[in-house]
C-alpha cells in the first residue's frame, strides 16, 4: 500500500484539514487542533544540515570533556576492582587451609573417642597456621576500609571460627570466646589490627559448630561412647539459651538461630534414647 | 526407676559446673545483646535518614522535570536556583548521616569504619542523590558532572567529606542520568525545542558507549542498568527523527500559513492543492518502488 493511499485515510479520519507538498514533505495540517502529519519525507534539506554539522562541531568537544571525565572515573573503578581481586586471591590459601582443618574434625565422626583429643589439636595447628597469611590480607586493605572489603573476609572467618569453637568444645568443654578465637586466628597482631572478627561473624560461627553436634552425638553413640551425647546436649542448651538472650532481626544470623532449636531436639533425643535404655548410668 | 535414681546424683555433679559455664555464658551473651541492639537502633537511624535523602533526590529531579524546559530563560534560571536549595536541604541530611557516624567511639577510628560498615545503609539515598545532583548539575552546565565534583559537593565546610562516593556509585548514579535525560529531552521536544533532544542524544551516546566498555563482571548492577540506558536512548533518538522532521515543519509552516491565509476563503482551493499533493506523493512512491 503507498503510503498516499494510508494518508488518504489519515485525511479521512480528520474531519477538516489542509495538506501541502513542500520540500519533498506532504503536510497534513488538520484544522482542529492544528497538530500536523507528515506523511512523506526525503532526505533532509541541505539547509537543514548545514546547521547540523554546527551543532555537532560544539558537541564534539562537550563529548570530549564527558570522554575524559568518564574515562578517569573508569580507570578508578578498574583499580578497585584490582584490589577486591587481589584481597580475595590473597584469601584462598587462608580458605585452603580451613577447608583442611575440616577435614581434620570430621574425622571426629569415625574415629574412636581416644583418638578426639589428637584430631581437635591437629586442626587448631592447621589453624594457626593461617596467621602469617592473614598479615599478607591486612597490608592489602586500606586505612579504615575492612567492612570495605568485609564480605570477601566474612564467609572465611565464620569458617575458621566454626572449626575452633568445635575443635576446642571437644578439648575443654567450653565456648571458645571471640577474642580467644580472634587470638589463635592471629587478628591481635600489630600487623593485623585492621582485620577483626566482627560479633556479627563471631556469632553465626559458634552456630555452625553447634550445627555439627547432633550428628557427632548420634555418632559417638554408634561407637559406644554414651558421655560425649550428655556433654553435648548440656553444651547446645546452655548455647541455645545463650542465643535466646539476643534480640535479632529477619537476618542471617536469625536464620542460623532458627536452626540451633532442631539441633538443641535432636541433642536431647539421642540423650532420651540413650536414658531410657539405662546407658547414661555412671560406669563402675 | 532405680536407673533414674543413680541418674539423677551424676547429672547434679555435672549441672554445677554446667551452671557456671551457663551464667558465664549468659552474662557475655548479654554484652553482645547490648552491642547488638546498638548497631539495630543505629541501622534504622540510617535507614530512615536514607530513605529521606531518596525522597527529597525524587522530589528535585521531579521539580527539574517541571520547569527546566520552560522557555522562558528566567523561568528556567529560577527552576535551577531553586533546584540548588533542595540540593543543599538533602545535603543537610549527608551531615546528619555524619554526625551519626561520627558519634560511633567517640570519633575515632571505628567512626572512620562506621562509613563502610553501613555503606549499605547509606547507599540507596546516596545512589538517588547522585541521580539528583547530576541531573541538576547537566541542566546548569550542559555537561557531566565529574566524579571529584560529586564528592566535593558532598563534602562539608571545611573539604572534609560527608560520605564517600566511589566510582562505583558514581558510575551507577551516572547509568540512572540517561534515564531521567531521556525525560527531560521527551519534555523538551513537547516544547518545540529540537537542539535539547539532539544534545541529549549525543551525550547519553558518549556515556553509553564508555559504560559498554565495562565488563560485566566488574560491575554487575551496571548492566542491567545498561539495559536501561538502551532502551532510553532508543526512546531518544526516536524523538529526535521526530524532532528533525518537526523541525523542517517549523520551516514548511511559514508556507503553510501564508497559503492558509492567501485561500482562508476558498477552501475548495485548498482541498484541490490537498488532493494534487496527496497524488503526487503516491505517484513517487510508485515511481520509486519501479524504479
Amino acid at each position: 500500500m503507498s503510503s498516499g493511499k494510508r494518508s488518504a485515510e489519515i485525511l479521512q479520519s480528520i474531519p477538516s484539514f489542509y495538506l501541502l507538498n513542500f520540500a519533498g514533505c506532504t503536510l497534513i495540517v488538520s484544522d482542529a487542533d492544528s497538530s500536523i502529519f507528515l506523511v512523506h519525507h526525503r532526505r533532509s534539506s541541505p539547509s537543514n544540515s548545514r546547521t547540523m554539522t554546527h551543532a555537532h562541531l560544539e558537541m564534539s568537544s562537550r563529548a570530549q570533556t564527558v570522554t575524559e571525565t568518564l574515562s578517569s572515573v573508569i580507570e578508578l573503578l578498574e583499580n578497585d576492582q584490582n584490589l577486591k581481586k587481589q584481597i580475595r586471591e590473597s584469601i584462598e590459601p587462608i580458605d585452603d587451609l580451613s577447608r583442611t582443618a575440616t577435614t581434620e574434625l570430621n574425622k571426629l565422626h569415625s574415629a574412636p573417642f581416644s583418638q578426639h583429643q589428637q584430631i581437635c589439636q591437629n586442626a587448631i595447628d592447621i589453624i594457626t597456621k593461617t596467621q602469617p597469611l592473614w598479615n599478607d590480607v591486612a597490608k592489602l586493605i586500606p586505612e579504615h576500609e575492612f567492612y570495605r572489603h568485609q564480605f570477601a573476609l566474612g564467609p572465611t572467618m565464620r569458617n575458621l571460627t566454626t572449626s575452633i569453637v568445635l575443635a576446642r568444645f571437644i578439648l575443654h568443654d567450653d565456648l571458645t570466646p571471640a577474642h580467644t578465637t580472634s587470638t589463635i586466628l592471629g587478628l591481635q597482631n600489630d600487623s593485623t589490627t585492621i582485620l577483626q572478627l566482627s560479633s556479627e561473624d563471631y556469632l553465626q560461627g559458634v552456630i555452625g559448630a553447634v550445627n555439627e553436634l547432633p550428628r557427632l552425638s548420634i555418632n559417638a553413640v554408634t561407637s559406644q561412647n554414651f558421655d560425649l551425647p550428655i556433654k553435648i546436649s548440656s553444651f547446645v542448651n546452655d548455647i541455645f539459651a545463650s542465643y535466646s538472650l539476643l534480640n535479632l532481626r529477619n537476618d542471617a544470623l536469625r536464620r542460623k538461630f532458627d536452626s540451633l532449636k532442631y539441633d538443641l531436639k535432636r541433642c536431647e533425643d539421642v540423650v532420651y534414647d540413650l536414658t531410657l535404655r539405662g546407658l547414661t548410668k555412671p560406669r563402675e | 526407676m532405680a536407673d533414674v535414681d543413680t541418674l539423677m546424683p551424676s547429672e547434679a555433679g555435672s549441672s554445677s559446673s554446667t551452671l557456671s559455664r551457663k551464667q558465664h555464658l549468659m552474662s557475655t551473651f548479654e554484652s553482645y545483646r547490648s552491642e547488638l541492639d546498638t548497631d539495630n537502633e543505629r541501622r534504622e537511624r540510617l535507614i530512615i535518614t536514607s530513605r529521606s535523602i531518596t525522597q527529597l533526590s525524587k522530589k528535585l529531579i521531579f521539580h527539574l522535570h517541571r520547569n527546566a524546559t520552560s522557555l522562558s530563560p528566567q523561568l528556567k534560571e529560577k527552576c535551577l536556583r531553586e533546584g540548588r536549595s533542595k540540593e543543599r536541604e538533602i545535603w543537610t541530611l549527608f551531615k546528619k548521616i555524619r554526625d551519626e557516624l561520627d558519634s560511633i567511639g567517640n570519633g575515632g577510628d571505628e567512626a572512620k569504619e562506621g562509613y563502610w560498615r553501613w555503606n549499605r545503609q547509606v547507599s540507596p539515598g546516596l545512589e538517588e542523590y547522585i541521580e539528583g545532583l547530576s541531573f541538576l548539575y547537566y541542566l546548569e552546565h550542559q555537561s557531566l558532572i565529574p566524579l571529584s565534583e560529586v564528592q566535593k559537593t558532598l563534602s562539608d565546610e571545611e573539604g572534609e567529606a560527608l560520605v564517600v562516593v566511589t566510582p562505583e556509585d558514581y558510575i551507577l548514579g551516572m547509568s540512572d542520568l540517561t534515564g531521567e535525560l531521556m525525560r527531560y529531552a521527551t519534555n523538551a521536544l513537547s516544547t518545540g525545542d529540537h537542539n535539547t533532544p539532539l544534545e541529549v542524544c549525543e551525550f547519553v551516546r558518549t556515556v553509553k558507549s564508555h559504560f559498554d566498555g565495562i565488563p560485566p563482571h566488574m560491575l554487575y548492577k551496571l548492566s542491567k542498568k545498561q539495559e536501561e540506558t538502551t532502551r532510553s536512548l532508543e526512546k531518544i533518538e526516536r524523538g529526535m527523527s521526530l524532532a528533525q522532521l518537526s523541525s523542517l515543519a517549523f520551516h514548511l509552516c511559514y508556507a503553510l500559513r501564508l497559503r492558509l491565509i492567501e485561500f482562508a476563503d476558498k477552501p475548495e482551493v485548498l482541498a484541490m492543492m490537498a488532493k494534487r499533493a496527496l497524488e503526487d506523493t503516491a505517484e513517487k512512491e510508485d515511481k520509486g518502488r519501479d524504479d
